[in-house]
């Protein structure tokens, strides 16, 4: 042991010497000599039997009385920290990851749907006569038919847009700044005034639900459409 | 040899107690009794700087809750020293409280350690140091300089396993650790003269 220390000891000596200084933080003061040194003082070299006994007949005792399967708490978890640590940013980060794919692509495919559902309803405010008329025959029953659900089919999405927007109407018409947004505006003047919009409404949601009760085309239509009624008060909104 | 055998001191037995700790928490006595004979002496190194003459019966007690909490401990070799040290130090820091008695010695290091540099015997003085004397220095040293530097040194942990024992951040124990040290080397290369006699080898300064 001696000789083990003594020979460790010229090189850290030799590195250390003056007062330690020269050793960095990392490396704990005046070398490894006088750190072996140290522990070979401070700590005993034998152990006391006794103690030993007594600890061993306490754990006996804790182990028969099922004390061991007690739960772990915060501070009884040692496992290595770094890792974990590693572990769980590295987790973090790709979740955050994929969270920031995901909601990319949700914002993405809002974008296509208030774009197109925006360019329906324009196309049907913008003409009042196709919304005040919606028994006229379609310009294009094929793709109305066609059931991609997706495609702006007009006259039904006209329709449900008119209706949504009477039903918003109702609750925002005490709120006077919300009526000169333009989705108002244009509701406004296709009931031809603002206090005919509740009698406009009310002859829109009679022709509706004449119309979904009809069978055919335009009643599957309808049924995938309350989603995208929502998505034109939204748009409505927007404007 | 030195450099390899000392590094962290305990460090060599980690894998043992990894496994003694192990195979205790599955209810091996014996292995326990490993656990025990491979940390004690860390351990009551530990608590001797800290609570003196009482270590063993600090020690005890902490043994006695190390036995009753060991199957809620989750860690390796390691692990379990860092853990049985937080105990014992929380043993320890009871004993304080009730005896009121601080473990500080502020009496002579100060002049000891502003006395001129250390000649050639600064070597010779590292042969070996007594307990009695190692434990004078150490607990000469301010608390948390002596705290961060047993248990880097005596209990083997490494810097954020210290910092946890501490219940302080890592630069504060890597710096007062640092500081123990640098002091306790000024003094050993000073005081080694009267105890071990200068000898003829030695780089002069």
């Amino acid at each position: 042991m001696g000789e083990q220390l003594s020979d460790g000891g010229t090189a850290g000596r030799r590195r250390a010497h003056p007062q330690g200084t020269a050793s960095g933080p990392q490396g704990v003061g005046a070398g490894p000599d006088l750190e072996a040194l140290l522990a070979a003082a401070m700590r005993p070299a034998d152990v006391d039997a006794e103690g030993e006994r007594r600890a061993v007949a306490a754990f006996r005792a804790a182990r028969d009385a099922g004390a061991h399967r007690a739960r772990t708490r915060r501070r009884d978890d040692w496992r290595p920290r770094t890792r974990r640590r590693t572990v769980r940013s590295l987790r973090a980060t790709l979740s955050l990851f994929v969270a920031s794919l995901a909601l990319g692509g949700v914002a993405f495919a809002a974008m296509g749907t208030t774009g197109s559902s925006s360019d329906a309803s324009s196309k049907g405010h913008g003409t009042p006569t196709q919304s005040t008329a919606p028994s006229e025959p379609d310009p294009e029953p094929s793709s109305a038919a066609s059931g991609t659900g997706q495609g702006p089919s007009e006259r039904p999405s006209t329709a449900q847009d008119t209706e949504a927007q009477c039903r918003a109407y109702e609750q925002v018409a005490s709120n006077g700044k919300a009526l000169e947004s333009v989705a108002w505006k244009r509701l406004v003047e296709a009931a031809g005034g603002e206090e005919k919009v509740a009698g406009y409404c009310a002859e829109q949601l009679v022709r509706e639900t004449a119309e979904s009760g009809k069978p055919g085309a335009d009643n599957a239509n309808s049924g995938g459409n309350p989603g995208q009624g929502k998505e034109n008060d939204k748009a409505g909104k927007k404007n | 040899m030195g450099q390899g055998a000392e590094p962290r001191r305990g460090h060599a037995y980690d894998g043992e107690l990894g496994a003694a700790v192990a195979r205790a928490q599955e209810g091996d006595e014996v292995a326990f009794a490993v656990a025990y004979r491979i940390v004690q002496p860390a351990l009551l190194g530990y608590l001797r700087g800290i609570v003196g003459d009482d270590a063993e019966d600090v020690a005890s007690d902490a043994w006695l809750e190390i036995a009753r909490d060991l199957g809620r401990f989750k860690g390796d070799g390691a692990g379990f020293r860092g853990w049985s040290a937080t105990i014992a130090r929380h043993r320890a820091l009871d004993h304080l409280r009730r005896q009121r008695v601080r473990p500080r010695s502020t009496a002579t290091e100060q002049d000891v350690l502003d006395l001129p540099g250390p000649h050639s015997t600064h070597d010779q003085a590292l042969e070996s140091i007594s307990t009695e004397y190692a434990l004078e220095l150490v607990r000469g040293l301010p608390r948390d300089q002596a705290e961060a530097v047993l248990l880097r040194v005596v209990v083997g942990l490494d810097g954020p396993a210290a910092a946890r024992v501490l219940g302080k951040r890592p630069g504060a124990v890597r710096t007062a650790a640092y500081r123990g040290l640098k002091r306790l080397a000024g003094q050993l290369g000073v005081e080694g003269v009267t105890d071990d006699g200068p000898r003829t080898l030695g780089e002069s300064k």
